[in-house]
């Protein structure tokens, strides 16, 4: 179990999100990288991201969409005959880059997401929640059951379709997606309902786990506080159409990054001290 | 004083013009088990609902007249606070779960009443030992099988010592000895805590017991009978097996349990003799086979060595507790899943329907996704829905359209729990049905709980544990003499008979 506050990791959760659509710096992408990967390994969470195809095609899209759509920079890979719609002309290594970056940027808050993802459960979330907010805590609940149950129907009809001899190309993608969509919104009915039932939001809740401020605490929310301040008042920019290689961000950016990893060093610590007194 | 209180209660859907429920009123007292059956679609659900307020409050609709519970008017108390009142269980389990492990999900309900830590502690410890999931308790809710959930979800209702206890058809998923395990505890619960229960299910057999009144729905809108059990359950409609003997054989006082049925049989049993071993003629070539199939899930094992034959012309059932592989063997056997070791080899066309044959649908009308079927004939009521959108249909009528769509033109046809949901004619019309498919040649497969069922549409009974296939045979060799996979004809007389319309009755008089 990861010893946070959930309020903490929501904090810490901000911060790197902020930080991961902000700072566009491929040196600081980097480094945030590096960070939130050691966040995730020091998480140790059973789940895997099962996802990951799709998240690696969100971060391709944008080099692709980029490449085809825009004309500008100066660097040309090749041409296309002029005459081609949409796809003619000069496609550049600026666009290529700048899709890119926007690919990263949306790779490392999907990063963001699959951490909190393992370290909050759905009960500290309900729990944080004011009671006249219940209306949207049924909606985080909702959210957190049905994505992942949209994805397990996703594959239970991608399989059946195949057993009946239906070819599952793109252009099925729409036959696919509506079946779906439709139990996935019969289930959220349910679920909904469901909740009502068990006397959800009826009156004020206790807890049965209640969750506890540390001085681990104290230190990470300190750091995303910093983070996030930098972030808001010194983003690091780049654009591959101005000057296509990177300069080396301040170093004082860098270590304002780097309270990011809190939690990794004080979840490592806390293991620690739990096996030394085994 | 009555606990439940319902006051010519009228109800429809919104934009419908027929009510589901037309002008009922009864009363229930507190401690009392009422059972609530009719054909699926006949509005046992909607009945159910308007105990805890969710009709109408969630579905909208026309309500007059009046349901009170436990004092409270259910139009003007919303469901949220009826959920102190009345404990619900869905017909499927797995949408009313909302936090990621058990233990944490048997304290939701504690926590939204307000309850203290410490009588939450001994509630949930309680409610791990009644239900009989202690060993459950750490684990993650998506890990568990069917039956554990549902025994799950029976558990998170039972916790907030609800004064009523509703259940919508609990133990359709669970296999015989979970079920019968479960009604087990609902039937201490009866007894210790003087809870009210109104249970909606169609294996009346299992509840028959210890239900003190019976609400029979023929159809959406029509007078609803209360009636005791001995006269509902030997007047019109689907009988359990026991009661159907006994209407033939002519007994009287109607036997309920398997025990007053023994005592009422004693006569038959010492005049019957064996039943006939007519196995059918010898099979045709195998036409799907899996041998020496291994397959495991991140580690766990699902199957080890299984080897099934399947015969064109040939209806085999595959039996077995949940998580015994059933499933897998025939997701190995559809191509699906490709199994560790052995081989799997096919002829012909495969057709699998899941569990959840909602993934199947996806065509505007019924007849739309039946529309690949041979045209003369279309089976199981589907005909009558042609024109419908599929997702307005009942679970029940659901599932016959998935394995019409799905089996229509498949030489081997593979049906994962096909019964779950159907009413006993909806049962008979699917045996049929499949019986017209294998007469044409298809090879079926139905992994299912149902002992009755199997016992009726088989020609093939295979029983399955530990990932492997550990009996196999005629039904009447593998479903006799068994504690868990016998009829209930068969536990009451015996020497291989297994169906009450195949018992040779003396003539009355």
């Amino acid at each position: 179990m990861t010893g946070l506050n959930p309020l903490t990791w929501c904090a810490w959760a901000l911060a790197a999100i902020a930080a991961a659509l902000v700072e566009r710096s491929p040196y600081l992408q980097l480094l945030l990288l590096a960070i939130l990967l050691t966040v995730w390994i020091a998480a140790r969470h059973d789940r895997s991201i099962g996802y990951w195809r799709a998240v690696l095609a969100l971060g391709l899209l944008p080099i692709l969409f980029s490449l085809v759509f825009s004309r500008f920079g100066t660097h040309v890979l090749f041409r296309l005959p002029k005459d081609l719609p949409v796809i003619g002309g000069a496609w550049t290594l600026e666009a290529a880059l700048y899709g890119a970056s926007t690919g990263a940027a949306l790779l490392l808050a999907m990063l963001v997401f699959a951490v909190a993802q393992s370290t909050l459960r759905t009960a500290d979330l309900l729990a944080v929640l004011p009671r006249p907010l219940y209306r949207l805590g049924t909606l985080v609940a909702l959210a957190l059951a049905l994505v992942p149950q949209a994805l397990a129907s996703l594959q239970a009809v991608s399989d059946t379709r195949r057993l009946r001899g239906l070819r599952s190309g793109w252009r099925t993608a729409l036959g696919l997606l509506l079946p779906v969509l439709l139990t996935t919104l019969e289930r959220a009915l349910q679920y909904a309902e469901s909740l009502d039932a068990r006397g959800f939001g009826s009156q004020r809740r206790t807890r049965y786990r209640p969750s506890r401020w540390g001085l681990a605490d104290g230190l990470v929310l300190l750091g995303a506080t910093v983070t996030l301040a930098a972030t808001i008042l010194a983003p690091s920019g780049y654009d591959p159409y101005l000057q296509l290689a990177p300069t080396l961000p301040q170093t004082a950016l860098i270590g304002l990054l780097v309270p990011l990893s809190f939690p990794a060093w004080l979840l490592a610590a806390s293991r620690r001290h739990a096996l030394d007194h085994v | 004083m009555p606990l439940i209180t319902f006051e010519r209660l009228t109800f429809r859907y919104p934009e419908t013009e027929q009510p589901v429920i037309a002008d009922f009123s009864a009363t229930i007292d507190p401690g009392h088990v009422i059972l609530v059956r009719g054909p699926s679609g006949s509005g046992k659900s909607t009945l159910l609902r308007c105990l805890n307020g969710l009709v109408p409050h969630s579905s909208g609709g026309h309500f007059s007249g009046r349901v009170v519970v436990d004092g409270l008017d259910t139009r003007t108390t919303p469901p949220r606070q009826l959920g102190a009142h009345v404990g619900f269980v869905f017909q499927h389990p797995d949408a009313q779960f909302v936090l990621e492990d058990v233990e944490s999900e048997l304290a939701f309900g504690l926590e939204n009443v307000g309850l203290p830590r410490p009588l939450m502690r001994k509630r949930v410890e309680e409610v791990l030992d009644q239900v009989g999931i202690a060993g459950l308790r750490h684990r993650a809710i998506r890990t568990l099988s069917g039956g554990e959930r549902q025994r799950v979800a029976i558990a998170a209702t039972l916790v907030t010592h609800p004064s009523v206890l509703a259940l919508d058809e609990p133990t359709s998923q669970l296999d015989p000895q979970a079920a019968e395990d479960v009604l087990h505890v609902l039937a201490r619960l009866v007894g210790e805590l003087g809870l009210t229960v109104v249970i909606a299910e169609h294996r009346v057999e299992r509840i028959a017991p210890f239900v003190d009144r019976v609400f029979t729905l023929t159809a959406p809108g029509a007078p609803i009978a209360d009636a005791s059990p001995r006269v509902a359950l030997g007047g019109g409609g689907a009988r359990p097996p026991i009661v159907d003997l006994a209407v033939r054989a002519g007994w009287d006082p109607i036997p309920i349990t398997l025990g007053e049925a023994r005592r009422a049989a004693a006569d038959l049993r010492a005049t019957l003799g064996q039943a006939a071993m007519a196995d059918r003629d010898s099979p045709r070539p195998s036409t799907a086979e899996v041998a020496g199939a291994a397959f495991s899930y991140n580690g766990t094992p699902a199957l080890r060595d299984a080897s099934l034959r399947l015969h064109g012309g040939e209806i085999t059932v595959l039996m077995g507790r949940n998580g015994s592989g059933k499933t897998t063997l025939l997701k190995v056997l559809a191509g699906l899943l490709s199994p560790l070791r052995g081989h799997v080899t096919r002829q012909g066309t495969v057709a699998y329907v899941p569990q959840d044959a909602d993934t199947l649908l996806y065509a505007p009308t019924v007849r739309e996704e039946v529309k690949d079927h041979p045209g003369s004939m279309l089976p199981l009521g589907v005909a009558d829905w042609l024109h419908r959108y599929p997702r307005d249909l009942s679970t029940g009528e659901r599932q016959r359209v998935a394995i019409a769509a799905a089996a229509g033109r498949a030489d081997v046809v593979l049906l994962d729990e096909p019964t779950r949901g159907l009413d006993p004619d909806a049962k008979r019309s699917l045996a049929a049905y499949l019986r017209v498919r294998a007469d044409a040649g298809a090879s079926i497969l139905i992994a299912t709980h149902d002992v009755e069922w199997a016992a009726r549409a088989a020609d093939r009974v295979a029983l399955m544990s530990e990932g492997a296939i550990y009996a196999e045979g005629a039904p009447r060799t593998v479903l006799t003499d068994s504690l868990v996979f016998a009829t209930q004809v068969n536990k009451l007389l015996g020497k291989g008979w297994l169906l009450p319309d195949e018992v040779p009755l003396p003539s009355p008089g």
